[in-house]
């Protein structure tokens, strides 16, 4: 994209060169994109959105303090600048290696762009939310609202020991929320490419859970075979044990599973890993310029490693995993995860009669640090058979996900490929279930 | 070139400073800038919106050319918009003490590290801090002539601690966050209090769940409020036909002593002088003596639902405005505290909260409380960790039996379609029946 005359590329070697100039390593970390957005209310599109994005978050470092700052102004690259170098004169200095240097990647390529997405044309989102609504047409559920959505972008990091690399992906989306009385449903999928996509599923299955789930029955309190679908396994994995796995939260003593690498912690069936190379979210290089490899974090429940970028790992000794993402505050890199698998043994686990939880309403009010959740389950059903036989009107799930974990009943076949992750169906024995 | 029938355009250039101290370090102290505007055209149909970044540097002749793009994307929209009439204006944004950007960096990053010091006690392993400072101009205009310009800064910090002993691991936290100046002197004792909770934790015993009476606590009641009734009373969910209180207007869906009010003209971090449309915010009574009173809207939804206020309308900086909460609340009843806890006799009082999450087509919610303590014939006993509280909205709302007379407001943010808002919830003690309480115990 240009701003005015000048490019992105010159913008980014100017403020290389100026931090240089300061006596400082810098590093820039570059975004810019266009995408289009349309939402359906009740059935029809009631907006249509578009947008241009361009942001850029600059670090600076001198005698190991660091400083960090954004803006989406190309004009105030200068000013941002100055807020970097003025932060890191307050942070308390800390071991530094030096910002990220050239090196190869660990595979040749990745297959993130889809060319019939990259002109983001309106009609291509309107096909997808066509293709969505007719699917759902002559089932007995009323659609409340849904989305399309497609993108096209570019994300660079460069620094001042000469690393410079570009990442060009495309994306869509789409997603759909329906009512059956006072049952609702709800589903969504994503992809980087356009022939990935399955619009028709999520248009079907969004109204046929609100059908399904409407006259829901009651359960009584007691213990529970409970089988997670992979959206509910993937929400507890995000607010408990993928925080868990950070080494900034291992060794600040926040995590449950500080001082238990080597250790068996979990379900000798189950592992853990992040593979950079797939997904919607693959990537080459981590937002610090780092190589991103495939970190095996559980290996057959041992705990055989934590997720690093380069502050931390420095810190405390070790090496970065090139598990650095821009998620933080001013435009910082932090630690997360590019395409988290869950992985193991698997088995048919539906044969026998179990509670089969759709999704999890309140995951986020989860304890981080210890893993005891309570939360309430949405569309949940009897299953038996690996079919959904009778609903369930409301039941709350209590446990620990680190002692769920610890003893897994089964880990399915299927899994769902969330485009930043990979998960399957999981089946646990003798779980709390609270009914009304 | 194509005029709209109407547009408005919404902007924001602002700072965004943050510090974050981890174990007594100051692991980073950054500011961001932003210049983002939404602009939204309608024309015949639905909304064609169009978000710019870098707006300020945009020439008249670009602007237009934006409501040009939008107008291309409002024709492929279907639905057909009306705009209620809701009267237009701005309130006044309180004076502040102290502005913080008048506070040096240095000296802010001084006044939380004493906070977070002061969490740094026996059993206490880890310690965090964190400051948030967003300020800002927020422009508005429309096609109807409307222009409002204000200025605001929201600041605050929270500070939690985790405590360890054995095996066992708790947490404690504490915040505030405000729109009336820099709130960070002598407040060590809130480092203090976050430590102590977590450290008193150690020793508490896992609740055991079940249906039970409970006592909710002002901050707990006040995400009830938020949760339960405010978020099935936003009339986008009503007009989409996703909340329980559709239809249900002039009904009584409550126990006559509960009374919820959603009031945007308060001074509390919800506060705003002008809606996102440029709407003049006011104060709705949702819920009257147990009786649906009115539901929260923006002019689209008043147009197509009725039965309530415009004025509710709020986006976060670059993106749509859709109808929010501000600063909502259940009123004060008129029993002590000690009456509350009495009339419990056998049951559970919920401290605090972690968060919540509610289906309003489904009409349940859940919730976790931080903390709580048993009530044994009708007087506080043990401490009790890690309880959550579901519920049915249409049937819990009967089942407040008492409310205290000792209203507190809570400052937070609220989640959205994806966008955040400031928020304050409120509430005095509240007694509820037959209350669905999860625990591991």
């Amino acid at each position: 994209m240009m701003t005015g005359a000048v490019t992105d590329a010159e913008i980014i070697d100017k403020i290389i060169a100026a931090g240089k100039k300061l006596g400082y390593e810098t590093e820039v970390y570059f975004s810019a994109g266009r995408g289009i957005n349309l939402e359906l209310k009740g059935k029809l599109i009631g907006e249509a959105c578009g947008s241009e994005t361009w942001g850029m978050g600059i670090r600076v470092i001198k005698d190991g303090r660091i400083g960090c700052s954004s803006t989406n102004s190309p004009s105030r690259w200068e000013d941002c600048l100055k807020s970097a170098i003025a932060g890191s004169k307050f942070a308390d200095p800390q071991e530094w290696g030096g910002v990220a240097k050239p090196s190869k990647p660990a595979v040749a390529s990745l297959d993130v762009y889809d060319e019939s997405i990259a002109a983001c044309d309106i009609s291509t989102a309107k096909d997808l939310l066509e293709r969505m609504l007719s699917a759902a047409d002559g089932i007995a559920a009323d659609i409340a609202g849904g989305s399309s959505s497609i993108s096209v972008g570019r994300t660079t990091v460069a620094n001042s020991e000469g690393v410079s690399y570009s990442l060009e992906k495309t994306g869509c989306g789409v997603s759909m929320e329906t009512i059956s009385g006072t049952s609702t449903g709800y589903e969504f999928d994503s992809s980087g490419f356009l022939k990935d996509l399955n619009p028709e599923k999520v248009g079907r299955e969004a109204c046929e859970m609100a059908v399904f789930s409407k006259d829901g029955g009651e359960i009584a309190t007691g213990k529970y075979d409970v089988i997670l679908s992979p959206l509910s396994v993937c929400q507890l994995l995000s607010a408990v044990v993928i925080p868990s796995l950070s080494g900034r939260n291992v060794h600040s003593k926040r995590s449950y599973l500080e001082g238990k690498l080597g250790e068996c912690v979990f379900d000798g069936k189950l592992s853990l890993y992040d593979n950079p190379f797939e997904g919607q979210s693959a990537r080459l290089y981590d937002a610090e310029g780092v190589p991103t490899k495939r970190i095996d974090f559980v290996k057959d429940g041992v705990v055989e490693a934590f997720a690093y970028d380069l502050k931390t790992a420095y810190r405390y000794n070790e090496k970065s995993t090139g598990s650095a993402v821009r998620a933080g505050t001013g435009g910082a890199p932090v630690i997360g995860m590019h395409n988290f698998c869950l992985d193991g043994k698997r088995e048919d686990i539906f044969d026998e009669k179990a509670v089969f939880a759709n999704g999890i309403v309140g995951a986020h009010t989860a304890n981080g640090v210890t893993g005891d959740f309570s939360v309430e389950l949405s569309n949940a059903s009897w299953m038996s058979g690996g079919v959904k036989t009778d609903p369930i009107k409301s039941a709350m799930l209590s446990g620990n996900i680190f002692d769920m974990l610890k003893n897994i009943a089964g880990i399915s076949k299927e899994s769902r490929d969330f485009g930043s992750g990979v998960i399957p169906y999981l089946r646990f024995s003798d779980l709390s279930v609270i009914g009304r | 070139m194509e005029s709209p029938d109407y547009y408005d355009i919404r902007h924001v250039n602002g700072i965004a400073v943050h510090i974050e101290i981890d174990n007594g370090r100051i692991e980073s102290a950054s500011g961001s800038f932003s210049d983002t505007a939404l602009l939204r055209v309608l024309k015949k149909s639905g909304w064609g919106i169009v978000s710019i970044e870098n707006y300020s540097s945009k020439s008249k002749k670009e602007i237009n050319e934006y409501i040009q793009t939008a107008l291309r994307y409002a024709s492929a929209t279907e639905e057909k918009v009306t705009l209620a009439d809701a009267p237009s204006g701005i309130l006044k944004v309180p004076k502040m003490k102290e502005d913080p950007r008048e506070i040096s960096l240095e000296e802010k990053c001084g006044l939380l590290m004493e906070i977070e010091r002061a969490a740094a006690i026996k059993d206490v392993i880890n310690t965090r801090a964190n400051y948030t400072e967003g300020s800002g101009t927020v422009h508005f205009e429309d096609s109807l002539g409307h222009e409002y310009t204000y200025d605001i800064c929201r600041s605050g910090y929270s500070v939690s601690a985790v405590a360890k002993r054995g095996d066992i691991i708790q947490a404690g936290r504490e915040s505030e966050h405000t729109i009336l100046g820099l709130n960070m002197r002598h407040k060590a004792e809130k480092g203090r209090k976050a430590a102590e909770r977590a450290v008193s934790l150690l020793d508490a015993k896992p609740a055991k769940g079940g249906i039970m009476d409970a006592v909710l606590d002002q901050e707990l009641a006040g995400v009830f409020a938020h949760e339960a009734v405010g978020h099935a009373s936003e009339g986008d969910l009503v007009k989409e036909g996703v909340s329980v209180l559709k239809g249900k207007m002039g009904e009584k869906i409550g126990n006559g002593i509960v009374n919820v009010v959603d009031d945007p003209t308060l001074h509390e971090f919800g506060f705003m002088p002008v809606d996102g449309e440029g709407v003049k915010p006011v104060r709705t009574e949702i819920i009257k003596n147990g009786v649906l009173n009115s539901y929260l809207h923006n002019r689209q939804t008043l147009a197509a639902v009725g039965d309530g206020d415009a004025g509710h309308a709020r986006a976060q900086t670059g993106e749509v405005p859709i109808v929010r909460m501000s600063n909502t609340f259940i009123e004060n009843g008129d029993s002590s505290y000690d009456e509350v806890i009495a009339e419990c006799k056998n049951g559970i009082l919920l401290k605090g909260s972690r968060g919540g999450q509610v289906d309003p087509g489904r009409g349940v919610f859940q919730f976790n409380a931080e903390y709580g303590y048993l009530i044994e014939n009708g007087e506080i006993a043990g401490m009790v960790r890690d309880l959550s509280l579901t519920g049915d909205i249409l049937k819990t709302l009967h089942d407040i039996a008492l409310c205290a007379d000792d209203r507190r407001m809570n400052p937070g943010y609220c989640g959205k379609s994806g966008q955040n808002v400031p928020v304050t919830d409120g509430s005095p003690h509240l007694l509820l029946k037959n209350a669905v309480i999860g625990g591991m115990g």
